[in-house]
């Protein structure tokens, strides 16, 4: 298997947080969701893959190669969208399109003008007058229109309404359809993932907990709800976690087939991915 | 090569936001040199104001970044360390050279439009070197604070490290003079008044390689 992203044992320290032992593999055609609470580690996790940050131990790969040795051809390979960080507000479309011309040297004008043009975006109006939705799509734009291979997100998908993350969410399916482009991106609006990701990756206090495939969610885990009072009637080793909300209980199962033949008279549904990172960080 | 030009251009793009304050205060400073000359030949004064005033304004494009948490983006594009901190030196010369370019030109044309001729042009010239060699001085020191301690926090910093510099080459100087006194009674003034444009030249070099290089291995070390 071919990975455009390959982070292995990536480690670092700080006085009050610790990354620990992260392994992120992402094959060519894939999208991969970094899912965390805030502070969990996974803009740290994006900080370290693009070297804006020294780490204590581990590597990270990118098409094959160390990422510090990549060169800038290889570079322009890569495309970027970051929460906190972008060009100074005072600068608008055209400047953007202007500067980006020259940092990379595959940049389509014609894909960014068209969809500037789709996703009906003034062009001559500073940034600071912008929507942060609208924001956010001239980042992900800046981060597509050179025709990447990688693309590397950091919660691409804040501060936009529902249709604006569609239409992103499509774009970003559409890009990954070639089956040479990959996604790596964190978020912590899960539901853009349920769709979306090939594989799941949950970070908690700076730690993987969880790295799955989706389908193996939407397949093997399960959730129950259920009275307080009903689970004595349930086995502890028969259930992962356990997480009461006033009088009733939500309990997460795998394998779900095991637990339903056990229970039968149970309904054991989907969980979404939310309330496995509820389940996972709340559930006892 | 392009990617200094695209760093260059994304801090050209600043300055279009205070375009109007910019051509305000150049038709202000127009008028008054103008006025000022009809008394007195005021050509280097004029100058060196141009330098003083829009010379050290490159500071402005630290706080846009600064703001816009722009480093971080910058070098996640494929730019590199190296680059960014070239361009900023690169963007903080060319905003003093032009503005004491601009600044001779303009009191040139304007002194020989009230009074005929600019008295002792050379040595006008040389002190307006002089005063730019001073501006480089004050630039080179500020900019390796502003990579250590940010545009804010680095203000003091920016004021103290120049200050204490000068004090202290005023105070070497001032034990030279009392340990050597002959050195000083030795020193042809009016000679090296007129070869101050290759001392000029010399120290604007070293000011800017020195403080590059300070620059460059802040922001190497540092973590955005």
């Amino acid at each position: 298997m071919e990975y455009n992203l390959e982070v292995i044992n990536l480690t670092k320290n700080y006085q009050d947080f610790n990354l620990k032992q992260i392994n992120i593999k992402l094959p060519t055609g894939k999208i991969i969701g970094l899912i965390g609470e805030n502070g969990s580690g996974k803009t740290t996790t994006i900080k370290a893959i693009l070297n804006l940050m020294t780490y204590d131990k581990g590597s990270i790969k990118i098409f094959g190669k160390d990422s510090i040795n990549l060169t800038k051809k290889e570079r322009e390979q890569i495309g970027i969208v970051l929460d906190d960080s972008f060009f100074s507000p005072i600068l608008n479309v055209n400047d953007i399109n202007k500067l980006m011309k020259d940092f990379y040297s595959n940049w389509n004008e014609k894909l960014y003008y068209d969809t500037i043009k789709k996703f009906k975006i003034p062009c001559n109006k500073p940034l600071k007058e912008f929507s942060s939705g609208m924001k956010m799509k001239i980042k992900v734009l800046c981060a597509i229109a050179h025709e990447p291979k990688l693309l590397i997100l950091d919660e691409p998908t804040n501060g936009l309404d529902p249709i604006f993350r569609y239409e992103i969410i499509e774009l970003f399916n559409n890009f990954v359809s070639n089956g040479e482009n990959s996604i790596l991106m964190t978020t912590h609006i899960t539901s853009d993932l349920e769709h979306l990701a090939d594989e799941i990756i949950f970070i908690d206090e700076g730690s993987i907990i969880l790295d799955v495939p989706k389908d193996k969610i939407d397949n093997e885990y399960g959730i129950i709800e259920l009275l307080e009072d009903d689970l004595t009637k349930i086995k502890k080793e028969d259930y992962l976690k356990c997480l009461k909300y006033k009088n009733e209980c939500y309990i997460l199962v795998n394998p779900k087939d095991e637990f339903h033949k056990k229970y039968s008279k149970l309904d054991v549904r989907k969980p979404t991915l939310e309330e496995m990172m509820l389940m996972l960080v709340k559930g006892e | 090569m392009n990617t200094i030009k695209g760093l260059l251009l994304k801090d050209l793009y600043v300055f279009r936001n205070f375009k109007g304050n910019i051509i305000f205060s150049i038709i202000m400073f127009i008028i008054l040199i103008a006025i000022g000359s009809m008394q007195n030949d005021i050509f280097t004064i004029g100058s060196i104001l141009f330098l003083i005033f829009f010379g050290m304004n490159s500071i402005s494009s630290f706080s846009y970044d600064e703001n816009a948490d722009s480093d971080k983006y910058l070098l996640s594009l494929p730019t590199t360390r190296k680059d960014i901190v070239l361009s900023k030196y690169l963007f903080v010369f060319l905003n003093s050279f032009i503005s004491i370019l601009v600044g001779i030109l303009v009191s040139f044309i304007i002194t020989i439009l009230v009074r005929g001729k600019v008295a002792n042009l050379g040595d006008s010239l040389r002190i307006c070197f002089l005063a730019f060699t001073s501006v480089s001085f004050l630039m080179c020191a500020n900019v390796p604070c502003i990579y250590k301690w940010g545009v804010e926090k680095g203000r003091m910093q920016s004021v103290i490290i120049p200050a204490l510099f000068i004090f202290l080459l005023g105070m070497f100087g001032s034990i030279l003079l009392l340990l050597f006194p002959q050195i000083y009674l030795n020193i042809d003034l009016l000679y090296v008044f007129k070869i101050s444009p290759y001392i000029c030249l010399v120290l604007n070099i070293l000011f800017y390689v020195i403080s590059y290089l300070i620059s460059y291995r802040i922001f190497l070390k540092k973590s955005i």
